[in-house]
C-alpha cells in the first residue's frame, strides 16, 4: 500500500516519504485484585509527506484503503513555507532487536496468568491492587522516493501495578511498571512486587518533614524534575529557536563530570529501540552529555535542515501530523555506590520517589518547586518513614553541576535507564 | 449507518452489548516563531465494542476498520467470556432512547478553507511576534474537529450526534539576556469558526505578560493568604477536589468510600461545587455521555456538605446511586471511564477587591498553567501572580506554584466572590491514559486563608 502511495505522490511531487504502522494490542485490567476487563484493539495508520515546490505537506489516514491522502498532503504543501529538505538515501541497517516471538505469541490466558502472578505477590490486607497487562505486536514500514524501504516488527509488553492504601484522610499510592519488547521473566515480576512492597513498608511510619538545604537522593522515578529540563534543552528545535539554555554550548562543561547521558536506539528489546527512524534516517548512539560536557542535540530532518546540521535519526511519526524529534532510549551512566551506601551518604535528608506537578510552567529554564507525592526521611543514615507535607525546590542545571553520588544499579523505566542520584543542597521546605 | 449498527447489535450473543462509531475531520494549523509548522486536514474513523455477560468481565474491541462490525462484536463477546467473576458487574438502568443531535456548529468549520484558517492564525501570531523586540519565540495553534458519532446498545438506545470543537492556543516567549519567560493563553469551545473570532486581545496579552515577567521578581516561598483568580480557582476545584469525586476512585475501595462519605463536611457553608455536562457550548458539554446516559448538573458539594459524586452506569449500580452521565471516552480507541465535564464553584458574593481588603501580605495567583493531583495532595502552577500588600494588589511576581492538602485547603477557603466565570481554556484533562479530554472549569475569585506558595526556603 505504501509503495502505491509513494508512486501516486511521485507523479505530482518532487519527493515523498511515508510510514505505515500496524498494531494489535491486548490489554487486561485487574481492579482491586480481580481481572475486570479484557480489550483487544487493532489499528493501522499511514502518514504521507510530500515535497512539492520545496514545500512540505503532510497527511494521514487510518482507513484500510486510504483515498485522498495524496491530495490532502499536496493541499497542506500548497500553503506551507519553503525549506530545502533532502530525504535520506538507503543505508545499511544495524541489527537491533525490537521483537519477541514469545511475546507476540502469548495468549490472553498467558497474559492473564502473568497479571495474576503479580496480583498474588501484592495481595495484602488493606491494599487495593490494580494491575494492567498490555501486549502489542505490530510492524513499522518506512519508505521514501529515494529508495529507502525498511520494515521491522515490534512487540511491546507492559506490566504495571499500583497499590492504594487509605486510612482516614491519609492516602498512599505506590506503583511501578515494567516495559520492554519481551515478556518479563519470573525474577522481574518478583522484583517489581518487591520494589512496591519495600516502598509501602517505608511509608508505614510517618516522619516530620525536614527543612533546609539538604542532601536528597532521587530515585529514577523521582528524578523527572531534574531531567525533563535537559530533555527539552537537548531538543534541536529548542536550540534552533534560541530558547534552550544549552544551545550553542557544545563542548562546554555544564554538569558534574560524573554525568554522562546517551540516547541509545540500539539497546536490545528496550521500548525506544529501532534500527531506523520514521524518516528513514539510520540512527546511532548519540551522547547528549559526556563527562559533564554538552555533546549533542536531537534532530528530525526538517529541524536539521533549518539549523544547517545533520539529522540524528530521531524522527517519530504518528498517523496524523508532521514528524517530530523524540528520544529513543535515554541512558544515564551509573556510578559505583550501592543503594545502602547512597542512603548512608544522605545521612540526614530525604529520598524523593515521586513529585507532584512535574512538567508545568517554565520547565526548560530548570527551576522547579514541587510538593512530594512520595518521599522518605533519612535520619542517621537510615530510612525512618514517609514524609508527606514537604516541597523540594531548586534549579536542575545548578544541582546537576555537583553530583554527590550515583548508584551502580541502572533501573529501566520505560525508555529511560538511570541509577539513583544523590544531590546536595536541595531546598526542602515543610508545608 | 444505523442499520449496520442494528444488525451488529442483533448479531451479538452477549447479555449486554454497546457499540460506538466515530468519523472525525480535523484541521490543525501551528506556527512556531514566524514560521508555519504545519497545516493539515485529517480524517479518522473507527469503532469500539463492549460486551458484558453475567458472571463474566468486560470484553472490548476497538478498531479502525468499520467493515466487520459483527466480527468485532463476536470478538468482544469472546473476550468477556475469558474473564470469570465471582461478584457480577451490574449496570444501573438508563431508559432507552433514540435521539439525533447536531450540537450548535457556530459556523461549521468544515466550510472554511484551510488557507483561511492558516491566515487567521498567522495574523494573530504576527501580533504577538511584533509586540516587543524581546519576544523571541512564539507558538500559535489552531485546531478544529467535527465528529460524527453513533452510539447504540442492546438496551435499545440509538443515538447519533455531530460534535464540534475548536481550540486556539498562544505561547509567547520573551528573552532578555539569560532570562527566558513564557506566557500562555488558550481558548476551547464546543463550537465552530465564530468562537475563534476577535481573539487579538488574548494573543497580545500573552506577549505583554511574557515581557512583563522578565522584570518580575520570583515569589518568595512561604505560607500566605492566597486569592485565586477565576481560572486558577476552576483548575483548583477540578484537580484538588474533582478527581476524588469520580466514583471509580472510591467504589472498589472501602477506606476511600469512608473518606468520601456523603454528608461529610467539605469547606464552609459558602462553598458549593458541581459538574454540569449540560451547560451550553462549553468544552465538556454533551447531550449524552459515552454510555448513552443524558448529561446533567450534578451538585457535589452543597453549602459545605458532600452530597454527590460522578458516576458511570457500573459505579452507580455498585454504589446504589444514580448514573450522572459522566462515563466518557477520549475516542473510539478507549473505553468510557468516569470523567468530569464542566466543573464549577458556585458564586459567593462581593468583588475581588473585597477579598483583598483585610490581607496584610498575601498573593494573588492568576492563570492556570497546569495542575496535578496526587490524591489528597495537589500542586498547580499559576501563569503569574501579584503580591497583595495592605489590602491592595501590588507588584507582579513569577514562579507562583501553589501546593497543599485537599482537605485542609478546602477548609481554608474563607471567602468566595460573586464574579463567576467559565474559563474556557484549551487544554484538557488526563486520566487512565486518556488525554487530553475536553473539559472546562468555572469559578468566581476564591480566597484561601493559608497555602504554601513556591517552596524555596531562600
Amino acid at each position: 500500500m505504501i509503495s502505491r502511495l509513494l508512486e501516486q505522490a511521485g507523479r505530482r511531487a518532487e519527493a515523498a516519504d511515508a510510514t505505515l504502522k500496524t498494531d494489535e494490542t491486548v490489554t487486561l485490567l485487574f481492579e482491586a485484585g480481580r481481572l475486570k476487563s479484557t480489550s483487544w484493539s487493532q489499528e493501522q495508520g499511514v502518514n504521507l509527506r510530500v515535497l512539492s515546490g520545496n514545500r512540505i505537506g503532510v497527511a494521514g489516514s487510518t482507513a484500510a484503503e486510504p483515498s485522498g491522502v495524496v491530495e490532502a498532503a499536496l493541499a497542506s504543501a500548497a500553503i506551507a513555507d519553503p525549506v530545502d529538505l533532502l530525504l535520506p538515501a538507503p543505508a545499511p541497517l544495524p541489527s537491533v532487536r525490537t521483537y519477541s516471538p514469545a511475546a507476540a505469541a502469548a495468549s490472553v490466558s498467558d497474559l492473564s496468568a502473568l497479571g495474576q502472578s503479580l496480583v498474588e505477590r501484592l495481595s495484602h490486607d488493606g491494599w487495593q491492587v490494580n494491575v494492567t497487562v498490555e501486549r502489542s505486536a505490530g510492524s513499522v514500514r518506512v519508505a521514501n522516493s529515494r529508495g529507502v524501504e525498511a520494515t521491522y516488527d515490534v512487540t511491546a509488553v507492559s506490566l504495571a501495578a499500583e497499590v492504594t492504601r487509605v486510612s482516614g484522610d491519609d492516602i498512599l499510592m505506590v506503583g511501578d511498571f515494567y516495559a520492554a519488547a519481551d515478556l518479563p521473566a519470573e525474577p522481574v515480576v518478583a522484583s517489581l512486587a518487591e520494589s512496591i512492597g519495600r516502598r509501602v513498608h517505608w511509608a508505614e511510619q510517618a516522619a516530620p518533614p525536614p527543612r533546609g538545604e539538604l542532601p536528597v537522593l532521587f530515585t529514577p522515578a523521582g528524578s523527572a524534575a531534574l531531567f525533563l529540563p535537559i530533555r527539552q534543552a537537548c531538543q534541536g528545535k529548542a536550540v534552533l529557536q534560541g530558547v534552550s539554555p544549552l544551545g550553542g554550548r557544545i563542548g562546554e562543561r555544564a554538569f558534574d563530570s560524573s554525568l554522562s547521558l546517551v540516547d541509545d536506539p540500539w539497546v536490545a528489546g528496550a521500548p525506544g529501540s529501532r534500527a531506523i527512524d520514521d524518516e528513514g534516517v539510520v540512527g546511532r548512539r548519540l551522547p547528549l552529555v559526556k563527562d559533564g560536557v554538552i555533546a549533542g542535540f536531537i534532530y528530525d530532518l526538517e529541524t536539521a535542515a533549518r539549523a544547517g546540521v545533520p539529522a540524528t535519526g530521531h524522527a517519530r511519526r504518528t498517523t496524523f501530523g508532521k514528524p517530530q524529534a523524540a528520544y529513543s532510549n535515554l541512558v544515564l551512566s551509573p556510578g559505583d555506590l550501592t543503594w545502602d551506601e547512597l542512603v548512608a551518604k544522605v545521612h540526614d535528608g530525604l529520598i524523593v520517589d515521586e513529585l507532584i506537578g512535574v512538567g508545568q510552567g517554565n520547565v526548560i529554564g530548570g527551576a522547579f518547586s514541587h510538593p512530594v507525592a512520595l518521599a522518605y526521611r533519612v535520619s542517621g543514615g537510615e530510612v525512618v518513614g514517609r514524609v508527606k507535607d514537604a516541597a523540594v525546590a531548586g534549579n536542575a542545571y545548578e544541582l546537576l553541576s555537583r553530583i554527590a553520588g550515583l548508584g551502580r544499579e541502572v533501573e529501566w523505566r520505560g525508555s529511560l535507564a538511570m541509577p539513583p542520584i544523590l544531590l546536595e543542597g536541595v531546598s526542602v521546605a515543610p508545608r | 449507518m444505523k442499520n449496520r449498527l442494528r444488525d451488529a447489535i442483533q448479531s451479538s450473543r452477549a447479555d449486554f452489548t454497546e457499540i460506538r462509531l466515530e468519523r472525525s475531520v480535523t484541521s490543525a494549523v501551528t506556527f512556531r516563531g514566524p514560521r508555519l509548522e504545519g497545516a493539515t486536514v485529517s480524517t479518522d474513523e473507527g469503532g469500539f465494542v463492549r460486551c458484558l455477560n453475567r458472571g463474566y468481565g468486560w470484553g472490548m474491541a476497538s478498531f479502525t476498520s468499520l467493515d466487520h462490525l459483527s466480527a468485532m462484536v463476536a470478538r468482544a463477546h469472546e473476550l468477556s467470556l475469558a474473564v470469570r467473576l465471582d461478584t457480577p458487574i451490574r449496570l444501573a438502568d438508563v431508559p432507552a432512547r433514540e435521539d439525533d443531535v447536531v450540537l450548535p456548529l457556530g459556523e461549521d468549520v468544515r466550510g472554511i478553507p484551510l488557507d483561511v484558517k492558516k491566515r487567521h492564525l498567522e495574523s494573530l501570531n504576527a501580533m504577538m511576534l511584533g509586540r516587543d523586540r524581546r519576544i523571541v519565540d512564539t507558538q500559535a495553534g489552531y485546531r478544529d474537529e467535527v465528529v460524527e458519532y453513533w452510539y447504540t446498545n442492546s438496551d435499545g438506545t440509538m443515538l447519533s450526534e455531530v460534535r464540534p470543537e475548536v481550540t486556539l492556543s498562544a505561547v509567547a516567549v520573551a528573552r532578555d539576556q539569560g532570562t527566558i519567560e513564557r506566557a500562555l493563553e488558550s481558548l476551547g469551545r464546543r463550537s465552530g469558526w465564530n468562537a475563534v473570532q476577535h481573539r487579538e486581545e488574548q494573543f497580545l496579552s500573552a506577549a505583554d505578560r511574557a515581557v512583563a515577567l522578565l522584570g518580575a521578581p520570583r515569589v518568595r516561598g512561604g505560607t500566605y493568604p492566597v486569592v485565586l483568580d477565576q481560572k486558577l480557582a476552576g483548575v483548583f476545584v477540578h484537580e484538588a477536589f474533582g478527581h476524588l469525586s469520580e466514583a471509580d476512585f472510591v467504589y472498589e475501595n472501602p477506606q476511600a468510600r469512608d473518606m468520601m462519605t456523603l454528608g461529610r463536611r467539605f469547606g464552609g457553608p459558602e462553598l458549593t461545587v458541581g459538574d454540569d455536562g449540560s451547560a451550553a457550548a462549553l468544552r465538556g458539554t454533551l447531550p449524552y455521555d459515552d454510555e448513552g446516559t443524558p448529561t446533567r448538573n450534578t451538585v457535589l458539594i452543597q453549602n459545605g456538605v458532600l452530597v454527590g459524586r460522578l458516576h458511570s452506569r457500573e459505579t452507580a449500580a455498585h454504589m446504589g446511586e444514580i448514573p450522572t452521565g459522566n462515563a466518557r471516552a477520549l475516542s473510539f480507541r478507549h473505553p468510557p471511564i468516569v470523567r468530569m465535564t464542566n466543573t464549577y464553584v458556585a458564586n459567593g458574593s462581593g468583588t475581588r477587591d473585597d477579598l483583598f481588603k483585610d490581607i496584610k501580605l498575601g498573593i494573588y495567583a492568576c492563570d492556570a498553567q497546569g495542575g496535578q493531583t496526587f490524591l489528597e495532595d495537589f500542586s498547580f502552577t499559576a501563569g503569574h501572580g501579584y503580591m497583595i500588600r495592605d489590602g491592595q494588589m501590588a507588584e507582579l511576581v513569577k514562579n507562583v506554584v501553589v501546593a497543599g492538602n485537599l482537605f485542609q485547603t478546602m477548609d481554608r477557603i474563607d471567602r468566595i466572590a460573586g464574579d463567576f466565570q467559565w474559563n474556557e481554556l484549551g487544554g484538557g484533562c488526563g486520566k487512565g491514559g486518556q488525554a487530553p479530554l475536553p473539559v472546562t472549569e468555572g469559578a468566581p475569585h476564591i480566597r484561601i486563608s493559608e497555602a504554601l506558595v513556591g517552596g524555596s526556603v531562600r
